[in-house]
């Protein structure tokens, strides 16, 4: 059963036709074009298809699309246009963080997400908002990194 | 007649009338005694029509009718092992005794049911006796069953028989002695099977009438959230006070407010039976959650309205092993609140907080969200760790949500450590499960 659905994504509203069910991701990806946001593993425990809705991390490959019908999506494609995204951003490329770079959409969102909520995390907080985002070429030490400068504005 | 003679009467008699009395204090009192008032023979019962279906399907066919009554009956999640045909048996029940298997139920005439005559459909239904005369154990509900109509029973069998039949043979029983004499079920039948046919009662609404016809003869609610007595058999003087069953605990579900359904709104119980999720409840997983998809989610409205008024009418009874009330929203941040167990903390955090959120508020969708669950607030921690292992799907009418299962990717130690981490974050009262908990809790689900 397909039926119109609108969503607000990236600031835009975009009207089309899915299942309720379809995973956002899907949709994202299939049906808006928007092939930023990654599919990993496809039961939300690696992280690559991190998104924000109302602002909040969530994994986009378990949640269906009916769920977030009158919330806001942000994808990678945008959230440089948030402070705490440009920020991330920005760090992200002075550290070198990005190996072969599949999970690392998902990991800026996630860091985007943790940095407008906790400011200047320590490293607990980084540990309780990246460990489920999983990085196979193992940039973990450069993405903690890279955290901590975007917090602190420094350079490297 | 002898003096030796007399003594040995004697002690016969009062071993007969000890061994009464002792069934007798055993099985106590009958799942509807609660209700108290007249019981009328169904055929004497004006009111209203507490058996069969709803009224929309009152013009239907007897196999539309026996389907709808099969659902309601909720046959099927018994007779199917997973990945098999629907109806063709082979589900293991592991028994701490051994492990017995459902049978098939198609209409297949060697492996299934096809040679029965009405007659042996309502024996085996509603008397607990097979075709050929064997005895069923009473992991087949026929207690509850017992108290549909001969007209359900077979509408029931008017259904099955109208689908394919399937030839599948149940792998035998495994059961140790004494468990695997089945002749003594007949005794077991005599004393704990009530064997009479639903009795409305008059004191009460048309729709109590039907809840009770639907809770009891058909759902079989008690089957699972009502404790077992020495016996085996339904304790009824605990009415749905919940019980383990399958290694899951069915919760409370008297009218106890603390910890039974008294403080759930009408439309809670509504959309925890026809959805599978009431917000700031939960949601139903495990042998619930395939209730919901299988049974309560095809019922008419009215016949869940009619379930819900006869629940409202059991009498409370405790849970002293649950908290009086469950716990509030968890901070939400991951340094505040409970931080006991890290390995816990870890794997939540790598795992489980994408989607159920530091605070038990899940940011993905309500279905998800822990705080206010009974499954969290359980100090066992029985259901959070089954629900790890297995994991769960809820289907909607807006499509399913599920999570996935964590039992091949964690040790039972793992599991332990999550378990525990969640429950006292986001309950009242943190499990203290160990990994040998978490294999004996795998060892007890059916499959």
């Amino acid at each position: 059963m397909h039926m119109a659905t609108t969503l607000t994504v990236n600031g835009e509203q975009k009207t089309f036709d899915a299942p309720p069910d379809m995973p956002l991701l899907w949709v994202l990806r299939d049906i808006l074009g928007m092939t930023g946001t990654k599919f990993g593993c496809g039961i939300a425990q690696c992280g690559a298809c991190t998104v924000h809705v109302d602002g909040k991390a969530v994994r986009s490959c378990v949640l269906p699309v009916s769920a977030v019908s009158n919330r806001t999506v942000t994808t990678i494609e945008h959230v440089g246009s948030t402070p705490a995204g440009a920020k991330v951003q920005k760090a992200w490329l002075e550290a070198e963080v990005i190996q072969c770079g599949y999970c690392q959409s998902g990991q800026i969102m996630a860091a985007a997400a943790l940095l407008a909520t906790t400011p200047n995390p320590d490293d607990s907080d980084i540990d309780a908002a990246m460990a489920g985002n999983i990085c196979r070429c193992g940039t973990y030490v450069r993405i903690r990194e890279a955290i901590k400068q975007a917090a602190n504005g420094r350079q490297s | 007649m002898s003096g030796k003679m007399r003594i040995l009467t004697s002690v016969v008699v009062i071993g007969v009338v000890a061994a009464g009395l002792g069934a007798w204090i055993i099985r106590g009192p009958g799942p509807l005694d609660f209700a108290g008032g007249t019981k009328v023979a169904l055929a004497d019962y004006r009111a209203g029509k507490p058996t069969g279906v709803p009224a929309k399907l009152e013009k239907a066919s007897l196999v539309e009718r026996g389907e709808y009554l099969a659902k309601a009956a909720d046959c099927m999640v018994c007779h199917t092992k997973p990945g098999e045909k629907d109806y063709s048996g082979g589900l293991a029940f592991k028994l701490p005794f051994g492990t017995l298997y459902s049978t098939n139920i198609t209409p297949d005439k060697d492996t299934g049911i096809g040679n029965y005559s009405d007659q042996d459909f309502l024996n085996a239904v509603q008397h607990g006796k097979r075709r050929d005369g064997a005895r069923l154990y009473p992991a087949m509900p026929y207690t509850s069953y017992t108290f549909m109509t001969d007209e359900d029973v077979l509408a029931v069998k008017a259904y099955l028989f109208s689908l394919p039949a399937v030839r599948a043979k149940a792998p035998d029983n495994t059961l140790s002695f004494p468990f695997n004499q089945r002749w003594a079920m007949i005794v077991w039948s005599a004393v704990f099977n009530p064997d009479t046919r639903f009795a409305p009662d008059t004191s009460k609404s048309p729709e109590w009438n039907r809840g009770a016809y639907l809770a009891e003869a058909l759902a079989h609610c008690g089957e699972c959230h009502t404790p077992r007595n020495l016996g085996l058999a339904l304790d009824n003087r605990k009415k749905f006070a919940g019980a383990i069953t399958a290694g899951w605990r069915a919760f409370n579900i008297s009218s106890d407010k603390a910890t039974g359904l008294g403080n759930w709104s009408d439309q809670d119980l509504i959309s925890y039976l026809s959805l599978g999720h009431a917000p700031g409840h939960g949601s139903a997983s495990g042998p619930m959650g395939e209730a919901v998809d299988r049974s309560f989610s095809q019922f008419a409205p009215e016949d869940i309205r009619a379930i819900v008024a006869y629940l409202r009418s059991v009498p409370p009874q405790p849970s002293p092993e649950l908290p009086a009330t469950t716990a509030p929203v968890a901070p939400a941040s991951h340094k505040e609140g409970i931080t006991a167990d890290a390995r816990g903390k870890m794997l939540f955090a790598g795992a489980c907080a994408s989607c159920h959120g530091w605070s038990g508020e899940s940011p993905v969708s309500p279905m998800a969200t822990l705080t206010g669950t009974w499954a969290v607030n359980d100090p066992a921690a029985t259901n959070v760790a089954q629900i790890v292992i297995s994991g769960t799907k809820r289907h909607t009418p807006d499509g399913a949500l599920s999570m996935p299962a964590f039992g091949e990717a964690y040790t039972d130690d793992e599991i332990a450590a999550v378990a525990n981490y969640v429950t006292a974050r986001f309950g009242t009262k943190g499990s203290k499960l160990t990994a040998k908990d978490v294999a004996g809790l795998r060892q007890q689900t059916a499959e």
